[in-house]
């Protein structure tokens, strides 16, 4: 009778001892909502805001809390580096407290044409897994402009006018002979 | 006196359709750049200031290189055709010489900057800084330029060869220019952070990327890179000055 005891309570110890575990090592109690538009649409070059906002919907003050954004290019199947995406690649929030609600935005430059899907991650101290928003689609037209600032009479017409001054140069010379 | 040989140098220089021809090239390098930085899909959604700096840094660079080889012959044709003696014997002295051709490297710099003048304009519209862009790029350019010139003058007159001059100034220029290339992240331990300091080329680029990407555009604010820039000047002038004495004193026969 006694060794059954001891088994069945060690199965307890080992049970509330995973239990206690898996809810440390767990997601975070943290809501990510996004609030502007599921899909942005823009041309290369445009600026837009995504919105958004985390709420620790726990019982406890989270510390440590960091966000940050996950682009992927849907045409490529790639991971995009954000290096000209968006100044701000990650936001370091640090305590929330219990039920409290902060907004989330983030200014992106689309830089190249296509289709990408963004997500936020957020990340607290002691959990080992991240809490992730919904998608955001991005599409991005190619930007198509010939002449921007005026750009083609200068780089065509100031090394026409340097030739007209060579044969000018040539003409003359050759009439002084 | 000097302004017979500048003239005469301009003459040479800028009178020919063969000797403008690199004009016509360099305008179609600023053109093609141009053209390229503000319609290429990606390079376009630079900052305009990022596309400033880059044209800024390619006008001064081509100036450096031209001007480079240029004045590593100007002075040692007068050797090579032997009519430095016949120059010297006129009533003109080393240092009207000198000047006259010093003008003269000068002007190849000024035809540059003025070729370039149009596309500083075009990639500065609609930002507030064409006219620092534009005082920038002929004050930092002088200074590289004239520190160039007075350094290959200083191995022209010890060389007399225009051979080995132009390697030699434009292992120099490379010397300088390859590490002013470099990332800042690879210019983190204090040697590499010395030299940058001291290079004339880095200095150029630096103050550029300070009045251009950061609008720090007064003249106090560029203090520490215009400063070693003159200090610059004032080292190669005093070599050249060095080299104008032992090149008095040994006289135009005399070479070893």
């Amino acid at each position: 009778m006694k060794k059954p005891c001891i088994i069945y309570f060690s199965a307890i110890a080992i049970v509330a001892v995973f239990a206690i575990r898996a809810q440390a090592s767990g997601a975070p109690p943290l809501s990510l909502q996004i609030l502007s538009s599921k899909t942005l649409s823009g041309i290369a070059g445009d600026f837009v805001t995504v919105e958004g906002q985390i709420t620790n919907t726990g019982s406890k003050p989270l510390g440590d809390v960091t966000t940050y954004l996950s682009l992927m290019d849907n045409q490529n199947k790639l991971p995009v580096d954000l290096e000209d995406w968006s100044v701000e690649k990650g936001l370091y929030i640090g305590t929330i407290d219990a039920g409290q609600t902060l907004p989330l935005n983030w200014k992106i430059h689309f830089v190249k044409a296509g289709t990408y899907s963004l997500i936020i991650i957020a990340e607290a101290a002691g959990n080992d897994l991240p809490q992730a928003s919904a998608i955001t689609q991005f599409n991005v037209s190619p930007k198509r402009n010939l002449n921007p600032g005026q750009v083609l009479p200068v780089a065509l017409g100031t090394p026409i006018l340097l030739i007209f001054i060579l044969f000018l140069l040539a003409y003359r010379r050759k009439a002084e002979e | 006196m000097f302004t017979h040989i500048w003239k005469k140098e301009i003459q040479g220089e800028l009178y020919t359709w063969k000797s403008m021809l690199w004009l016509v090239i360099a305008s179609l390098l600023f053109s093609f750049t141009s053209y390229l930085l503000l319609t290429n899909a990606e390079l376009s959604l630079l900052d305009q200031t990022e596309l400033m700096w880059l044209l800024g840094k390619i006008v001064i660079g081509v100036a450096l290189l031209i001007v480079t080889i240029d004045a590593s012959s100007i002075l040692n044709t007068e050797f090579e055709k032997e009519t430095a003696e016949s120059l010297f014997l006129a009533p003109i002295s080393i240092s009207d010489f000198i000047l006259g051709k010093l003008f003269a490297s000068l002007a190849l710099w000024a035809a540059i900057f003025i070729v370039s003048i149009p596309y500083i304009l075009v990639t500065s519209t609609g930002s507030h800084l064409a006219l620092a862009f534009l005082g920038y790029v002929a004050l930092l350019g002088t200074l590289g330029v004239l520190g160039l010139i007075f350094l290959i003058f200083g191995i022209s007159l010890l060389y007399r060869s225009s051979k080995n001059t132009i390697t030699t100034a434009l292992i120099i220029l490379l010397a300088f220019a390859t590490p002013a290339l470099f990332a800042s992240n690879l210019k983190n331990d204090i040697v590499s952070q010395a030299f940058s300091a001291a290079n004339p080329i880095d200095n150029i680029f630096s103050s550029l990327d300070n009045v251009l990407v950061d609008y720090k555009t007064s003249l106090l604010e560029n203090w520490q890179f215009l400063l070693p820039l003159v200090l610059f000047c004032l080292i190669t002038f005093a070599f050249l000055f060095w080299s104008a004495r032992r090149f008095e004193k040994k006289g135009v026969i005399k070479n070893d």
